[in-house]
């Protein structure tokens, strides 16, 4: 095992040697890079890394350039799991044989995907890394859309939004089906590790990831990544957004422990607790649920956000 | 590489990041390191920017909030301190300034062709808390 | 930890599918990634069956899909080190996308495809669609036409896979039943030997070297992707022939087996010739022989490597033959048969004025009976004697039915 990288605070966390460079292409304000850049900087073990297609890999590899500074694999949109459980196959035959070039380094699996390429397209692949068990964390950068391709609606897209291929019209208020609940399914693998982060609670967020990659078995993260473009705010505004979803309880911050010890990580005080309508009105997507015609469903929203968090709480206190 | 012809590059369109031998890597800052032409770390992207950031040292409490959230890995700090914004790599998308917890903020937003010692020999006041 | 060796007979009484495993064991594949399906399975169950019993160290991977299975080989292979799976059909038409994909990263990694028809409607036994539907996925293509040359193509395409100026991956074909649960006589090499033929896997640019950190599968847009694929494209027709005729000779040397690109059998002084794959090469062979005995001058190519097609290879073989069939084992869907264009196109540039016809058989694994084939070389023999393809360009045979021709 290798020695945990020592993170007290956040002076301590900015002496790390980033291994993700600028320059990429990703939009000005995007938090993906911000998520890659937590879940990197969390070791300094070596890295093998893998994305699936999306806007972390388009804008990461285009030729001749590379933000990246650990070795990285694109295949495809559906298998960036399987790339790196195929590499970390690889490691552990070298590693029986003894043809390790370096045997003396502890690296750590990593496979990237957005919300289209883990939710819908690579839900198989990555299904069948987590019930493998292989010893990689998977990391969904979840944007609640097909932002790549230009805003169309994934089964990750919640209720209302308004994306290209369920637009919100005279007759249609956008999206008409409940975000898919990943984490719950992914932790019904009993996998050892799954977490839900955001990189604004950068502590909780890189606790949850030193866990996982202190973790001997495949992990799940679930990162909320909120898209300038696609959920239509200012670049500025982009750690704005991220506390507005985990403070409104939206984006709930939890870790199931071999698929049943769950535990919330993010507890905001009563007090502290922001409306979903706010979550929603910073949004150009949920613009058109201000109509008169569509409050209702604001109200909906807010219903289920409490179920949600009352269901997760009393998942908690069970321990079961 | 511009004009590269199909028999100049390495098969299956694989790049490198470093010249040699990477070494430790993850303890190596960036102004150490031997990057390639293709690493994007060569790159620029100043060009992207309509408005830039100024840091105003003199407030700064290097609280580390610019460097952890920012998306570009412009924020170079070092030893605990921030010590400047890379240019090269910033797209000017402000998230730096928003999250810059000081009074009055030790970064601010300007148009990209706005003079930098002239901005910060007028930086604004320590703002009164309303109410 | 060490594995155990095996102790094989000289001659060893195998179907194409163990042979196929037993070559994955000799070879000590360090990873298959590995999805069932028939009539391939066997392949990869035998290596799994050979990691219970300690006779391989490697990592067996049976993953949820055919296209996760070529995924998995692929972060394996970029990972570094030696590689194989197994297919059949639907099983290569789910993993297409990703032999594209393996073949542009320049990954060296061996595929076992045991031919079947594809559905629908749905069939599970041999024809060439599968591997006719990849040809052009930038795949070295064998075709083994007996559990012998299965056995034997395997050693010879992971030492061209793995060449350093070859880095691309490699196909193994073997006809589905008729090959691979079909147990002959096999001739084995020991262990050793057969190790050292294929050599210690030697890594190149793997992402496993942390000292050397690699991006795999980048964006090539309009500015780049020509050059690239211009590149692999070069490398198959300036290399990859050269190392296969190489390997194929220092397999000779070995073992006394000498394997040709194009395979010729009585074509020295042939008039007429068959020109087909896998078992049907067998069959062909036969009716050559019996045709020769009643005074027509017969003879058959099998095609030993598909991709990179052997094209002056072929134009050389045929030069002097007066009528020839192309056997294509595969619905054309509205084109003459991959077989037939591929010669042609050898063939029209050149001075040689052969009468070409192709012939459409054996779908979904009916049986190419002599009696057809002694119909063929008459048909041939008659197109000789008048100068002219005196039937049309595409005939299908062995389909109940009036009788099918086109062109």
């Amino acid at each position: 095992m290798s020695e945990m990288k020592k993170i007290k605070n956040l002076k301590e966390f900015s002496t790390s040697a980033d291994r993700f460079e600028g320059a990429n292409l990703l939009c000005p304000g995007c938090a993906h890079s911000i998520i890659v850049r937590e879940v990197l900087n969390a070791t300094n073990d070596d890295l093998v890394l893998a994305a699936s297609t999306g806007c972390l890999e388009v804008c990461t590899a285009v030729y001749p350039y590379t933000s990246w500074d650990a070795s990285w694999i694109h295949i495809g949109f559906e298998n960036g799991s399987t790339a790196v459980a195929g590499a970390e196959a690889m490691y552990k035959a070298l590693k029986t044989k003894g043809r390790l070039k370096q045997p003396d380094r502890n690296p750590k699996f990593v496979a990237f995907g957005g919300d289209g390429a883990s939710y819908d397209i690579g839900f198989q692949w990555i299904s069948g890394c987590m019930e493998r068990n292989h010893d990689m964390m998977y990391v969904v950068l979840d944007n609640e859309v097909y932002a790549n391709t230009g805003g169309q609606r994934s089964s990750s897209t919640p209720i209302g939004s308004s994306a290209t291929t369920t637009p919100a019209g005279s007759i249609s208020y956008g999206e008409t089906r409940n975000k898919k609940d990943m984490m719950g399914i992914m932790a019904a693998h009993n996998i050892p590790y799954a977490a839900q982060v955001a990189p604004n609670k950068w502590k909780d967020m890189v606790k949850k990831i030193q866990k996982g990659f202190a973790t001997e078995g495949a992990v799940f993260i679930n990162a909320v990544s909120p898209c300038t473009t696609e959920w239509k705010f200012d670049p500025k505004d982009t750690m704005h957004l991220t506390d507005l979803a985990t403070d409104s309880l939206v984006f709930p911050l939890y870790e199931v422990i071999d698929g049943h010890e769950l535990n919330i990580t993010y507890r905001p005080k009563e007090k502290d607790i922001v409306p979903v309508e706010e979550y929603l009105a910073a949004q150009g997507r949920f613009k058109h649920l201000f109509k008169d015609q569509y409050k209702y469903l604001i109200k909906e929203w807010q219903e289920r956000v409490d179920a949600n968090w009352a269901y997760l709480n009393r998942r908690e206190e069970a321990r079961v | 590489m511009a004009n590269t012809g199909w028999d100049e590059f390495e098969i299956g369109a694989m790049l490198r990041t470093f010249e040699g031998e990477a070494g430790d890597i993850a303890a190596t800052l960036q102004e150490d390191r031997k990057y390639t032409e293709n690493s994007s770390f060569s790159a620029s992207v100043a060009d992207w920017r309509i408005e830039k950031p100024i840091f105003a040292k003199d407030y700064c409490i290097d609280c580390q909030f610019c460097w952890i959230y920012c998306p570009d890995i412009s924020i170079i700090s070092r030893d605990k301190k921030m010590i400047g914004i890379d240019m090269d790599h910033c797209k000017g998308c402000g998230i730096c300034v928003e999250v810059c917890p000081t009074n009055p903020k030790s970064l601010l937003m300007f148009p990209e062709l706005a003079d930098e010692e002239t901005e910060i020999a007028q930086w604004p006041a320590k703002e009164k808390k309303e109410k | 930890m060490a594995f155990d060796k095996m102790e094989l007979r000289d001659i060893e009484v195998w179907d194409g599918n163990f042979a196929a495993a037993q070559a994955l064991r000799q070879c000590q594949v360090d990873v298959v990634s590995a999805y069932p399906i028939t009539p391939s399975t066997p392949i990869v169950e035998g290596y799994a069956k050979f990691k219970s019993d300690n006779y391989v160290e490697g990592e067996f991977v049976m993953v949820e899909s055919e296209h996760a299975a070529m995924s998995g080989c692929i972060g394996a292979a970029a990972a570094g080190g030696r590689v194989a799976t197994a297919t059949s059909s639907q099983g290569l038409a789910l993993m297409a996308e990703t032999l594209y994909q393996a073949s542009g990263m320049r990954l060296p990694i061996v595929l076992n495809i045991v031919n079947r028809a594809l559905a629908a409607p749905l069939n599970v036994n041999g024809d060439h669609s599968d591997m006719y539907m990849v040809r052009d996925s930038g795949w070295i293509q064998f075709d083994a036409f007996s559990p012998q040359e299965a056995y034997d193509l395997n050693f010879v395409a992971f030492k061209v896979s793995e060449d350093h100026e070859v880095r691309t991956p490699a196909i193994v074909n073997q006809d589905g039943f008729m090959t691979s649960h079909t147990a002959q006589g096999v001739h084995t090499i020991d262990d050793d030997t057969a190790f050292n033929f294929v050599g210690e896997y030697k890594p190149m640019n793997d992402m496993l070297d942390f000292e050397h950190p690699v991006t795999h599968g980048v964006q090539t847009e309009e500015d780049w992707h020509f050059e690239h694929k211009a590149r692999q494209h070069n490398d198959m027709m300036t290399i990859v022939p050269g190392k296969i005729d190489a390997a194929f000779e220092e397999f000779a040397k070995l073992t006394g087996r000498k394997y040709n690109q194009v395979e010729q059998y009585d074509m020295d002084d042939a008039d007429i010739a068959v020109v087909c794959m896998g078992t049907s090469v067998e069959t062909a062979r036969e009716v050559a022989k019996e045709m020769r005995e009643k005074g027509i001058k017969a003879g058959v190519i099998g095609l030993r490597v598909f991709r990179p097609f052997p094209f002056a290879s072929i134009a050389n073989a045929l030069k002097d033959v007066k009528a020839v069939a192309a056997l294509d084992r595969s619905a054309p869907g509205g084109t003459p048969g991959a077989l037939f264009n591929e010669i042609a196109g050898s063939l029209f540039n050149s001075d040689t004025k052969m009468l070409l016809s192709g012939y459409i058989y054996g779908l979904g694994g009916r049986d190419l009976t002599k009696k057809h084939l002694v119909d063929l070389y008459t048909e041939l023999q008659a197109n000789a004697d008048a100068g002219k393809v005196l039937t049309q360009q595409q005939q299908f045979i062995g389909v109940r039915g009036p009788k099918l021709a086109y062109l």
